[in-house]
């Protein structure tokens, strides 16, 4: 049992050997999903203007939307920020039922991945709402419900800081990104649930999606996956090396 | 001699919390007194709009502002005087399921805040709503109010003990708490405000209650699962 789990949680074969070069594949991938964003993806008929008018050379009815472009960029930073909580409440579970440390680890790193895409997905949100909304910020379901996600993610950190011993620490943490990752359906659903907001609901086997513009999302949302793993593989490895020479460091002092 | 049963333990905890609440007073006086003076910093802070704007939209959302500082302020203090004496070394010892040490607690919480609430309704009527008529379904805010005030203490106990072992807990329970709370908040917010203020009752109320609940049923289990690992970390 000792012996499959190490052989299980064991760092450095198969899947790291390949990490770099699923990190390249999907920076590679998400990159062409956001070049096709622009070449062939139709633009999206945004707000209907007053009339026949003038914008950009051309008589229009109404205005095409260029910054939904940031579409593509936007959705899959926030699905990959998702999954990666979703992993962060099940190494919290493994942890729980089998104290082992190294599930801990994978919690915590988790977490990270899933921070560094929750920011890009505020920044690129924060864009659109400046210049689609007109505001810098409204309390608007889907946008709330995200942001309550960041606090929830930056409390883990503090919540982490905050605990000396290692085991405590690591308890605490799992308990605390299992009960985050509730959020996580609340904010997913939220669009369902309030039909009011203004996020439309992607997700439904009618989306309005057109495959022009499927496909460079899905490659995207691809890309970024392939991104977020490597990411963590390698930060896993990372920190699985920092802790071997911690312990042998131990070992020379003694 | 029997072992006694799994309710009768729960009877004994409960009754150990509410017996030192009786002759201390530490809690309700605290949460108390800090509710009234939170009630006089909205008096600062409406002192100047008072006669311009309907302050029925904003009583419900300032009556839980109230309640949700004002809980955190009693779950701080909740776990802190179990941890002085070495009590809860003392609870662990004995051999009962954890989850009712959870389930005790959260009762005792609950008792507290709803105490507090009693007192603090009228007084907020008393400062607030005197110059205006609420809605004749006034009465109706009791529901959202008890099933929020379940999700405080359900949730609340469960931080309450993870922060009672760390540094700067008093903080970090609010880090912790607030963010986690939040959709209960908006809840029961969006339903006390529509049943004073008047408006879609149907609508907006039982919609509101129901994610209230929803949200109190899966906290209060999760909370009362982990707790066995928060306690004996």
């Amino acid at each position: 049992m000792a012996k499959d789990l190490d052989k299980k949680l064991a760092v450095g074969q198969g899947l790291d050997r390949y990490a770099s070069a699923v990190g390249l594949i999907g920076a590679l991938l998400s990159t062409l999903g956001f070049i096709l964003a622009f070449v062939l993806a139709a633009p999206v008929n945004g707000a209907s203007v007053d009339g026949v008018e003038m914008i950009g050379g051309q008589m229009v009815s109404n205005q095409l939307l260029f910054s939904q472009k940031i579409f593509y960029f936007h959705m899959p930073a926030a699905v990959t920020s998702m999954v990666a909580l979703a992993f962060t409440a099940w190494f919290g579970i493994r942890f729980l039922t089998t104290r082992d440390a190294r599930y801990d680890l994978r919690a915590k790193l988790a977490t990270e991945i899933a921070l560094l895409f929750i920011i890009m997905t505020m920044f690129s949100g924060e864009m659109w709402e400046r210049f689609e909304w007109g505001v810098w910020w409204t309390w608007e379901p889907r946008l709330t419900t995200y942001f309550i996600l960041m606090l929830l993610v930056f409390a883990y950190f503090i919540l982490r800081t905050a605990v000396d011993e290692p085991e405590r620490r690591a308890t605490y943490a799992s308990v605390f990104g299992i009960i985050t990752f509730i959020d996580v359906p609340i904010c997913f659903m939220i669009t369902r649930l309030i039909p009011s907001s203004v996020h439309p609901v992607v997700f439904r086997t009618d989306s309005g999606l057109s495959p022009d513009m499927l496909v460079p999302l899905l490659l995207s949302m691809f890309g970024m996956f392939c991104i977020a793993f490597a990411l963590y593989r390698l930060r896993l490895r990372t920190e699985t090396m920092a802790q071997e020479v911690d312990a042998i460091k131990r070992e020379i002092d003694e | 001699m029997n072992k006694p049963s799994t309710f009768q333990q729960y009877v004994t905890l409960l009754r150990k919390d509410l017996q030192r609440e009786f002759r201390t007073k530490d809690m309700l006086s605290s949460m108390g007194i800090y509710a009234l003076l939170v009630l006089v910093v909205y008096g600062a802070a409406l002192s100047q709009t008072a006669r311009q704007f309907d302050v029925l939209q904003m009583s419900g959302g300032l009556l839980w502002a109230l309640i949700v500082f004002t809980s955190l302020l009693g779950l701080n203090r909740s776990f802190s005087h179990e941890k002085e004496n070495g009590c809860l070394e003392g609870i662990m010892l004995v051999p009962l399921d954890r989850s009712v040490v959870f389930l005790a607690k959260a009762t005792s919480n609950l008792l507290f805040l709803l105490v507090v609430e009693v007192v603090v309704l009228p007084l907020f009527y008393f400062f607030f709503l005197t110059t205006t008529q609420p809605a004749s379904t006034w009465p109706m805010l009791l529901l959202p109010l008890l099933v929020g005030t379940i999700g405080i203490a359900g949730i609340g106990t469960l931080l309450s003990t993870i922060t009672v072992n760390t540094r700067g807990k008093d903080v970090l329970l609010a880090v912790l708490f607030i963010p986690l709370v939040y959709p209960l908040l908006y809840a029961c917010v969006s339903a006390t405000t529509v049943v004073v203020a008047g408006g879609d009752i149907e609508g907006v109320y039982l919609n509101a209650l129901l994610l209230a609940a929803g949200y109190d049923v899966i906290m209060v289990l999760l909370s009362w699962v982990l707790y066995d690992f928060v306690v004996s970390a």
